[in-house]
């Protein structure tokens, strides 16, 4: 018999025994609705990760630091020895962290390995505070602009970087600086305060006036030692979706902008040009091979680089773990569903152990009545496949929303993505365990004999 | 042509051990419609079992064309079965939740009959048993004659050259029995068949052209006498 005739009869008798059909396919339904969701879940939380990755960074760039502490490793058992350029950060637990930076001196050194291509300083300023005339003061944070990250414009321009006294807004600024609208900020002059360290002069102004003791005085005569510095809004940005959390009210400006205010703001202190870690930027580093040159030789210099890769493997595999939990109890369920199809198919034989009788005498081959009824195996799988499968769709496309909004994903993230060819492709693994489910029945149909077979009543 | 060569065929073992043929020879020249006739439980079914490569005879031989079933593979007479030979069943045996077409296609998928020409055979035997207006019908549905009709229907589509009918009419009332009978004769007729007809009556084995008596898994007799027979073996 050819197949197609061989997949119409199956199919036929599985249209004749529909109530036993259907309850051996919903057992397995059960099994492929928790995998399709998993596999859904899996996707969303894999497309979130690299969304926020991909709208932030730069995956030809590695983030090179001296210290392993920074990714959040390094021996925590012993202290470490003293270094003068240590700089002390609040870890997520909140402990204090000493790390060692990059300096003037180790840029150089990374400029030299080949492959470098361009060096961006990591750089946040703290601003003594924001302000524009007639308003009151504010605090804020200003930082390199990051051409990889993505961003969002109210109003303004979003294609040019910021160049010279340019700056981005973020517009929760707007209505505390008085501006009606986005677009009337836009082109209008803001001031930054920043505060130069005390240095000897001042030192010594603040002990002769006897000052030292009073903690009032000595924050009046740092505000004397305040820069102001005047820049017009390039572009006002809307609150993004995907950042990293707590940059939400970051000023942007220029990278040589925002060198200069951290130069202004550290200069005659430990501080003054020595960053947490700089991005590298490889010359064709979209290409893994490139990209992990570059990082094993800074590695060989006792630099520390991770590439965006790095991150983003680390945060998948968490959520791959989690995946497989779960995946793991949906697997289980479709093994239990196995041995309902064993059974429905062990009572189809029994059942219709006349017609192979009569099939047989007609010269149906034994291969061919095995495999009639091991695509009634098949055709169960199928069954139980797009039971699961679309009711599952259907849940998942009913709760995105409701996640969405539970999980602060933002809006149009979405944790549960349904692939087609993941759902075909897990349909087509149920036919085939169904199919080895079926294996034993089928042989023993195709084992029966037909004198036999036909003698039955 | 069918030469059965000394068959014997038991069932059963040491004390249950059963002979229902024994040493049983006879020859059927290709064309012939020939009736076994013999009492219950003489082993008649049993014979055109092993005839038609369905049963394997504990002892002895069949040729079919002078080519041994012995010999042949699985595959070949399987092959034989869906492409030169067909049976009838005393029981009909159709298949009750299927429609009379899907019935009669089963010999085509089976035999790899190309899809253009199914239909046309399929409408061209169930024309030739008067079902045709019960095409689409289900065979549950249909009378005992009916489904009888519908067997022979399907035992024709492919146009065999050999057929095996057990007691055809058995289960039928005289009237449409006949009609079942004049149908397999007109066949043997016109398609020049070989037709092999196990019956317990003697008026229907009377229009065979070849009687073969048995009793208690034996030959008795065979008219015409084997001698007759070209090529006939002692
Ligand atoms: N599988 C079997 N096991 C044991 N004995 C069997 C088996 N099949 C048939 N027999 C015996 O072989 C003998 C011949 O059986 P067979 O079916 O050929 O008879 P028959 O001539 O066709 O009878 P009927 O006219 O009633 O159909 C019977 O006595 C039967 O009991
Ligand atoms: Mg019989």
């Amino acid at each position: 018999m050819i197949l197609r005739d061989l997949i119409r009869r199956s199919g036929r008798s599985i249209k004749s025994a529909k109530g036993r059909t259907l309850l051996t396919a919903l057992a397995i339904a059960v099994g492929t609705f928790a995998l399709t969701l998993t596999l859904a879940a899996s996707n969303g939380a894999t497309q979130y990760v690299n969304k926020i990755i991909s709208e932030n960074f730069d995956p030809a760039e590695l983030i090179v630091s001296k210290d392993e502490a920074i990714f959040g490793r390094g021996d925590n058992s012993k202290p470490r020895e003293y270094d003068p350029s240590f700089t002390t950060i609040l870890s997520n637990g909140g402990a204090n962290t000493q790390l060692k930076r990059v300096t003037d001196d180790d840029i150089a050194k990374i400029k030299k390995v080949s492959g470098v291509d361009r060096i961006r300083e990591d750089i946040t300023v703290s601003l003594q505070y924001v302000t524009r005339e007639g308003q009151k003061k504010y605090v804020g944070n200003v930082a390199a602009y990051n051409p990889f990250q993505k961003i969002e414009v109210k109003a303004g321009e979003a294609t040019r970087r910021p160049e010279g006294k340019q700056i981005y807004l973020p517009e929760g600024y707007l209505e505390v600086l008085g501006f009606k609208s986005a677009e009337e900020a836009i082109g209008k002059t803001i001031t930054l305060a920043i505060s130069k360290p005390i240095t000897g002069d001042t030192a010594k102004q603040i002990a002769a006036t006897g000052a030292s003791q009073d903690p009032n005085q000595i924050a009046k005569l740092s505000e004397q030692n305040i820069t102001s510095e005047e820049f017009t809004v390039f572009s006002v940005l809307k609150k993004p979706t995907t950042s990293q959390p707590g940059t939400e009210l970051y000023m942007y400006v220029s990278q040589d902008e925002a060198r200069r205010l951290n130069d202004i703001a550290t200069q005659g202190t430990v501080n003054y040009r020595k960053y947490n870690f700089v991005y590298v930027r490889v010359a064709g580093g979209e290409e893994a091979k490139k990209l992990m040159a570059v990082q094993d030789e800074l590695k060989k210099q006792s630099f520390s680089a991770q590439s965006v890769k790095d991150t983003q493997e680390f945060l998948t595999s968490i959520i791959g773990v989690l995946q497989g939990i779960v995946a793991g109890f949906g697997a289980i369920a479709v093994i239990a569903s196995v041995f309902g199809i064993i059974n429905t198919m062990y009572i189809s034989v029994l059942q219709r152990t006349r017609e192979i009788g009569l099939m047989k005498a007609l010269g149906m081959r034994k291969r061919d009545i095995g495999r009639l009824f091991r695509f009634e195996a098949a055709w169960i799988g199928f069954l139980g496949g797009i039971i699961g499968s679309t009711v599952a769709v259907l849940v998942g496309s009913g709760l995105n929303p409701w996640i969405t909004d539970k999980l602060d994903l933002g809006a149009g993230n979405k944790l549960l993505i349904f692939r087609p060819t993941e759902i075909v492709a897990l349909i087509i693994i149920l036919m085939v365990v169904s199919i080895f489910a079926g294996w034993l029945p089928s042989s023993k149909a195709a084992k029966l004999d037909p004198i036999e077979a036909l003698r039955t009543e | 042509m069918i030469e059965v060569r000394d068959v014997t065929k038991t069932y059963g073992k040491g004390d249950n051990l059963f002979t229902a043929l024994y040493k049983v020879s006879a020859i059927i020249p290709t064309g012939t419609a020939a009736a076994i006739i013999g009492k219950s439980g003489s082993g008649k079914s049993t014979l055109i079992h092993v005839m038609s490569g369905l049963d394997h005879p504990s002892d002895g031989e069949i040729l079919i064309d002078g080519k041994s079933l012995q010999d042949m593979k699985a595959k070949q007479i399987d092959t034989f079965r869906a492409n030169e030979m067909s049976f009838i069943f005393q029981a009909f045996f159709v298949e009750a939740n299927q429609t009379c077409y899907q019935n009669v296609m089963l010999p085509l998928e089976i035999a790899k009959v190309g899809r253009r020409d199914r239909r046309k055979k399929v409408e061209e035997a169930l024309r030739a048993v008067d079902l045709i207006d019960k095409i689409d019908t289900l065979a549950t549905n249909l009378s005992g004659g009916q489904k009888q009709r519908l067997a022979i229907a399907r035992a024709i589509v492919n146009k065999p050259k050999l057929i095996f009918a057990d007691e055809p009419t058995g289960n039928l009332d005289s009237a449409t029995g006949e009609l079942i009978i004049k149908l397999l004769f007109d066949l043997n007729k016109k398609l020049g068949c070989t037709l092999v007809i196990v019956t317990h009556d003697e008026e229907l084995a009377d229009r065979c052209k070849m009687k073969i008596y048995m009793k208690d898994g034996e030959i008795k007799q065979i008219t015409p006498a084997p001698k007759q027979v070209k090529g006939a073996k002692k």
